[in-house]
């Protein structure tokens, strides 16, 4: 199981302009991060993400909560348990 | 009782108080209300139970009264309150360092001190929120053992 996830960390790594990727729990817990996301940045961006959850009433519809930057986005994502950001270069 | 009152119509407030707080020891006929103006509380048991009452009154209040000009006696000079103010705003102060250090939380990486360009710039590209989407599919399923394991150890 471990296994599976850093593997897909790596495989979103490979994506191009992809600089960071970040995995972590509902309680800022980090489950695996790549590149400029670290363990410090686990318990924010989950918090982000269940915030912004909260501003919309269909469960079903997760946001997408985007910090936009001179060079890049942060995009952060909650799914079930689990909370994604990913750290992409403007292209 | 009520001649007692009838000398006295400009101070009804304070004969009210008065009447209260004298009136479960004193006996009807001879109720005494202000001593030294009335001329009914000549009688010496009458002038004892007031005495009694008013002693009584005085050491309730002392009871009630704390007394800071003691602690205040309690051999402190100024030095001493120098040091003692100096010791603790250092003390304060060391606290709060230690909190604002705590508090102090990570920045997320190479975020904007330009806004405008910002906000002026495109849309955030579909694609990439569904990467971003995407990459939450694949590990949402997955790891939960994963979660599992990380808590149980």
């Amino acid at each position: 199981m471990e296994g599976t996830l850093e593997q897909h960390l790596e495989e979103t790594m490979k994506s191009p302009a992809v600089v960071g990727v970040l995995c972590t729990d509902s309680q800022g817990l980090n489950l695996g991060c790549r590149g400029t996301l670290s363990d410090e940045h686990a318990g924010i961006i989950s918090v982000l993400a269940q915030q912004a959850a909260k501003l919309t009433s269909d469960p079903t519809d997760t946001p997408v909560v985007c910090l936009e930057s001179d060079s890049g986005n942060i995009m952060i994502q909650k799914h079930d348990s689990i909370t994604v950001a990913v750290h992409k270069l403007l292209s | 009782m009520g001649c007692c009152y009838s000398s006295e119509a400009e101070a009804s407030d304070q004969e009210e108080e008065t009447k209260r707080l004298l009136e479960p020891a004193a006996s009807p006929p001879n109720k005494v209300l202000n001593g030294a103006e009335q001329s009914y509380h000549n009688l010496p048991s009458a002038r004892t139970d007031e005495q009694a009452m008013l002693s009584s009154i005085l050491a309730k209040t002392a009871i009630n009264i704390i007394d800071v000009s003691a602690a205040d006696s309690q051999g402190m000079e100024q030095h001493e309150y120098m040091d003692r103010a100096r010791q603790y705003s250092t003390r304060l102060a060391m606290l709060s360092n230690n909190l604002t250090h705590w508090k102090k939380l990570p920045l997320l990486p190479s975020l904007t001190n330009q806004p405008h360009q910002v906000l002026a710039s495109d849309p955030v590209p579909f694609a990439d929120l569904q990467q971003v989407s995407r990459a939450g599919l694949s590990p949402c399923g997955a790891p939960q053992g994963h979660i599992l394991i990380l808590e149980e150890q």
